[in-house]
């Protein structure tokens, strides 16, 4: 496995230059436009370097109701023009990836960096984000992994919101009904309601003389205590 | 006068107001005059929603070539195999060029060949690896399917297919919804060799749990670690995991393979494809996955010995109730109830019936089969339908081989011209394209399809469902669709007709007149208007009488 790693790094130095050559592929794994050195176009310098280990698989969802896949993770932050290590960790018996998207094409053709593990196991890639205040999609895109919940953000200077559907952060868009648990309490507490709202105004008007004496005087002492206060 | 007379007369108005309001009730239906509505043309001006019968992505493909080494066969058809696709399946994701495998969306451990244990010239230890995918899907960001496939025009049911395992994009391109080539329906047909020593594994990709039952094929009932082999429903696969099946099959023959879990479920889903076993000859490089089904473009050494060609034909069919649970929410535990315990499959119909995992017309663009005269043609038919099927070639009759797997002895190996086939049925067929006036009755672009009159619809119209095509040469244009039928093809190429929104005889120009869609009736504003101010005295008139006997009382 380590050897594997080690293949992978010499392999992204080796590939650098031409930013669509980025690309390394074996029988474990896929890593498409990885960029550890060449610096966005406004970037002076990589402002820090961020060492992020991201785990997915099944057993992530579990913290999320309603939810199949997931990464360990929902959301980073990092600083303007930051280098990213990710340490990509596949719990999981299948294939999963990690795609960013909205990159800048000079640099990530189709503005994307693609990490995928075949299996369980995992890889190692950096890139290096843009200065600008973006929030990033970061999710699977087998089908039915982003949409069961295998989708996170990744934040450059707090972002510029938050994306829709990311578990435990955001609502989704379309989401899903569920059943209402109405019992016979339920109703007896409706029904109950509807006629306390009913006999209010009754009990009110039967009473309004002792409730109109009732405000009148609390009224004077209110404002014989304020008088007297000012005085 | 006195007030009581003028109450009097005024109920006496009313009662012949009312009288005369029933008579003006405008109803939604009414007899038409001396003139009925007229002819309405339906949407034959809109050209938006009709499609090109061919969209001709990549007339590359269709050229007989080589590649890696691979023979492959000519393909005349509108959208042919990938032949990389084809490549890779006969020499193995491991053994062909990363130029090759780049051309196709496998794995690069998908389809791992090896081992020449007989030394016969062809690898014997057979690595598949399958995933499950999910087909026009629901998504939490809004309302439309992702991953689609549609199997006729605007028509794009939930699908679950066994893919061969892929890598990157499942999408076309990242600003698409529609899947790859290599993630569609049918369930991919898989080849091998008697006798090959075949590891099947499923990863689970899925959210629900699957597993692969291999149906008639030759299977020890555990594997070689003691686990499940026989895919039964209490040793499901589970999302995220996988399950490795061994096989050497010593018998030859079409049989299946299929998910069975919730079998009803996931097999009327599409998790079943066919699962071919050919005879073990020298040099024998089996093209393990026919994507798609339909021609094969590399048959094996036997099936050349009597074969001029040789298809694959995978009918299926989908209930729209049950693939509509899946694209209506996101959550695992509401879909898994809704299907396992609310949708229930006795009282459900069957509304698409596909060809190939296509309908027609789309079974034009993949499902035809092309022949020229004085052929003859092997055809694995297999039934993965919820019924029966009738299978009726037109201007053939064509001989029984085999049924399910088994070489028909000579009393079995009828002719005829209509097969039926029960459900998991398979039939090996030959077709003989010699026109002798019994195989064939000359060169023709002849239907083939299910007689039983719904597997011929989509949704109820027709035509639709599981027809195909066989054309011979002279008949095909260079998009290998049938010559002289624009007229049809404009018309069934269209999403508002399978949207049941076209006259089915609004384009012929004679009879669009006397057979186009009646209109609908004007409104007959006078009687409108007369009821109106009629009923609105009634309610007028009541009012002051009411007032009028209030202040008599009083």
């Amino acid at each position: 496995m380590k050897l594997i790693i080690i293949l992978v790094f010499y392999s992204l130095l080796l590939c650098s230059p031409v930013a669509h050559s980025r690309m390394f592929m074996n029988d474990k794994m896929m890593i498409m436009n990885a960029n550890p050195d060449k610096l966005p176009s406004d970037c002076p310098k990589i402002s820090e370097e961020v060492n992020l280990t991201i785990r997915a698989g099944h057993k992530h969802a579990l913290k999320f109701t309603g939810k199949m896949f997931a990464f360990d993770q929902q959301e980073w932050n990092v600083k303007p023009c930051a280098k990213i290590n990710i340490t990509f960790i596949n719990d999981d018996q299948i294939r999963h990836q990690i795609m960013v998207h909205g990159l800048p094409g000079y640099l990530y053709p189709d503005g994307m960096v693609h990490l995928e593990l075949y299996g369980e196991g995992q890889l190692q890639a950096s890139f290096i984000v843009p200065s600008k205040k973006k929030t990033y999609l970061v999710h699977c895109e087998l089908p039915q992994h982003a949409e069961k919940g295998m989708k996170a953000q990744l934040k450059v200077d707090g972002g510029d919101g938050d994306l829709p559907s990311i578990p435990g952060i955001s609502a989704a868009v379309n989401a899903d009904s569920y059943t209402v648990d109405w019992t016979f309490n339920t109703w007896a507490a409706l029904v109950m309601c509807i006629v306390l709202g009913f006999a209010l105004p009754l009990v009110l008007i039967m009473n309004a003389a002792s409730l109109k004496a009732i405000a009148t005087k609390l009224w004077i002492t209110l404002k014989t205590r304020w008088k007297i206060k000012n005085q | 006068m006195p007030k009581k007379y003028i109450i009097l007369l005024i109920l006496i108005l009313i009662a012949a107001l009312t009288t005369a309001v029933i008579f003006l009730v405008p109803s939604a239906v009414e007899t038409a005059g001396i003139d009925a509505p007229a002819t309405v043309y339906g949407h034959g001006e809109e050209t938006s929603s009709v499609e090109k019968p061919c969209s001709n992505e990549h007339p590359e493909w269709r050229a007989a070539q080589v590649i890696e080494g691979v023979n492959i066969e000519a393909s005349s058809l509108c959208e042919p195999d990938n032949p990389f696709d084809v490549a890779v399946a006969v020499k193995g994701t491991n053994n062909v060029s990363m130029a090759t495998l780049m051309q196709t969306h496998f794995a690069q451990d998908a389809l791992t060949m090896s081992d020449d244990v007989d030394g016969d010239g062809d690898p014997d230890v057979i690595r598949i690896k399958l995933e499950v995918v999910e087909l026009n899907g629901a998504t939490p960001d809004d309302k439309l399917p992702i991953n689609t496939f549609d199997i006729a025009p605007g028509i794009q049911p939930a699908l679950w297919v066994f893919a061969p395992k892929s890598s990157g994009m499942a999408l076309k391109n990242f600003n698409s919804r529609v899947a790859n080539p290599l993630l569609r329906a049918p369930s991919p047909v898989i080849r091998v060799e008697q006798g090959d020593k075949v590891y099947i594994t499923l990863e689970n990709t899925h959210y629900l749990p699957h597993t692969i039952h291999l149906h008639g094929v030759d299977h020890p009932w555990m594997n070689s670690e003691g686990m499940d082999n026989d895919g039964m429903e209490e040793h499901a696969v589970f999302p995220g995991k996988q399950h490795t099946y061994e096989i050497q099959p010593r018998h030859t023959g079409t049989m299946l393979y299929h998910c069975h879990v919730q079998t009803a479920q996931h097999l009327g889903m599409g998790m079943a494809g066919m699962f071919i076993i050919e005879e073990n000859r020298p040099n024998n490089w089996v093209q393990t996955f026919n994507i798609g089904a339909g021609q094969v473009r590399h048959p094996t050494a036997a099936v050349k010995e009597k074969f001029s060609q040789e298809y694959d034909l995978h009918y299926q069919s989908v209930d729209k109730s049950l693939a509509k649970i899946v694209q209506e929410a996101n959550d695992p535990r509401l879909i898994a109830e809704r299907m396992t315990r609310q949708h229930n499959l006795t009282e459900s119909h069957e509304n698409y019936f596909m060809l190939n995992g296509h309908s027609f017309p789309y079974t034009l663009r993949d499902g035809s089969v092309i022949a020229d005269e004085n052929e003859t043609i092997k055809l694995h038919v297999a039934n993965l339908q919820k019924s029966a099927m009738a299978l009726h070639p037109h201007g053939h009759k064509v001989t029984a081989l085999a049924y399910d797997g088994v070489d028909a002895p000579v009393g079995l190996s009828v002719t005829r011209d209509v097969f039926d086939i029960a459900p998991a049925q398979r039939v090996d067929l030959e077709l003989q394209t010699k026109n002798d006036g019994l195989h064939s009755y000359g060169a023709g672009a002849w239907m083939f399809h299910d007689h039983v009159p719904t597997g011929a619809t989509t949704d109820g119209i027709e035509p639709g469902g599981n027809i195909g095509l066989i054309i011979y040469k002279s008949l095909v244009d260079e998009q290998g669709m049938p010559k002289g039928h624009l007229e049809m093809l404009d018309q069934v190429f269209s999403k508002d007709y399978y949207a049941k929104k076209v006259a089915v005889w609004g384009g012929n120009k004679e009879f669009a007149p006397l057979l186009g869609d009646a209109g609908l009736l004007r409104p007959n504003y006078l009687r409108i208007i007369l009821f109106g101010l009629v009923a609105g005295l009634i309610i007028g008139l009541l009012l002051v009488v009411s007032r009028l006997l209030k202040r008599k009382s009083l």
